[in-house]
């Protein structure tokens, strides 16, 4: 049986060569080192999940948790004083994070109303046949062809590849305020195709 | 993105930082320019005419000397809440020199009670709330500026410690020129706008403080 003391101690030992180690990599990461930081974020890993896999429970939202953690951690990493300890710098700005994500969820559900049967939304009884979901891709496909180049760059980079706006104007070297308008017009003129055809 | 595809994404593109520096620089940087600012604005609108013999009074010289010190403390603890992993306490910094300062205004009203009692002594006067939002406006959007570069982690403490900060600055240097010296007029006016003003930055730090996500310009290519 081992000895619980020495148990501790080389718990301890552990630990402190860990936040040593952590530091130093998180010095070398604030002076541009971007292996330093690559080895920092994916050893805080498992430690970020098991953080907020304690408040939370479902894998989807503890993954974007940690990720909305380490997107903080990346926007304020010129705070840290690597004078101090790191952990405790780590675990604060966990904290506020997972309790911004409660407070977040908190606010969401005070608007939302649980019910038993969702209400109908559709007027028909039946869902359409393979013949008029087949029919309503070819008349929106023909409407986004009828539209002018610019329109249909924007649409297919923003609504058919999912690009934010601002990955959309890197891509096409437009404005975000001009994209914006492009892509309200191509939609008013696919809308206004589409109803002259149904 | 995955997580891991986040982590290479984030490490490709850190570039390097210029660190922080030390909460108690930041506060001395700023209480030098606003201290030159109000001073000026002293030397402006004209020192008091009786300001040599309230030098002499020590009750008057504690009085300001405690508004001055609490400003710089909320400074020095409002930039010390920007920054993660700071003891809580820090926040508390300004605590002993708000109370100093209340209870040497709290003496004086006792003091002027005794002496001419409660009749007439506390008028209607905005105009002290009035300067003090003024003079407070520029120390207030310095301290603001200067507060962005920290993180988030506690915006309400760090705003409503950032106003107590200018504020004070406010009404330590309207005692310089403004010769009100009834203190419950100084209780009220001057030092309830104090904490007026530093419970309104207070309630409106979630909306002046946000976390400013740099999200990875490129994916995982």
């Amino acid at each position: 049986m081992s000895d619980p003391t020495t148990n501790d101690a080389r718990g301890r030992s552990r630990s402190d060569t860990r936040e040593e180690r952590w530091r130093n990599l998180m010095r070398a990461a604030q002076d541009g080192d971007q292996t330093a930081y690559s080895i920092l974020l994916s050893e805080m890993l498992p430690i970020l999940r098991a953080v907020v896999g304690k408040r939370w429970r479902n894998r989807q939202d503890i993954e974007d948790i940690v990720q909305d953690v380490l997107l903080s951690v990346h926007s304020v990493r010129h705070t840290y004083d690597p004078g101090r300890p790191f952990l405790p710098w780590l675990m604060t700005i966990s904290a506020r994070r997972i309790a911004d994500a409660a407070r977040r969820v908190h606010s969401r559900s005070a608007n939302e109303t649980t019910v038993e049967i969702m209400p109908e939304t559709f007027a028909g009884d039946e869902t359409k046949t393979f013949e008029q979901v087949s029919d309503d891709q070819e008349l929106v496909r023909t409407a986004l062809m009828a539209l002018p180049a610019g329109q249909r760059q924007a649409i297919e980079l923003m609504k058919l590849q999912g690009l934010s706006l601002q990955e959309a104007s890197k891509q096409t070297g437009k404005s975000i305020a001009s994209l914006k308008v492009t892509v309200h017009r191509a939609m008013k003129a696919m809308r206004q195709a589409l109803k002259g055809e149904m | 993105m995955e997580t891991e595809q986040l982590i290479r994404s984030l490490a490709r593109e850190a570039e390097p930082v210029e660190r922080l520096p030390h909460p108690v620089w930041r506060a001395m940087a700023w209480a030098l320019l606003s201290v030159a600012y109000v001073a000026l604005i002293v030397v402006a609108v004209g020192v008091r005419p009786d300001i040599t013999e309230k030098l002499q009074d020590p009750r008057f010289v504690i009085e300001v000397g405690a508004a001055l010190l609490t400003s710089v403390m909320a400074a020095a603890a409002a930039f010390c809440a920007g920054c993660p992993g700071r003891p809580v306490w820090e926040r508390f910094a300004p605590l002993p020199f708000l109370i100093v300062w209340l209870a040497s205004l709290g003496e004086g009203c006792w003091r002027q009670w005794v002496q001419i009692g409660a009749d007439g002594r506390l008028k209607f006067d905005l105009m002290c709330f009035g300067a003090i939002f003024a003079l407070s406006l520029l120390p207030a959007m310095l301290i603001f500026a200067m507060m962005r570069r920290g993180a988030p982690i506690a915006p309400m403490s760090t705003t409503g410690l950032a106003t107590l900060a200018a504020t004070a600055l406010a009404a330590a240097a309207l005692r310089l020129f403004h010769p009100q010296d009834v203190s419950v007029m100084l209780l009220v006016w001057q030092f309830g706008s104090v904490v007026l003003l530093a419970g309104v930055g207070f309630f409106l730090g979630d909306r002046l403080l946000r976390w400013t996500l740099v999200e990875p310009r490129s994916g995982d290519g």
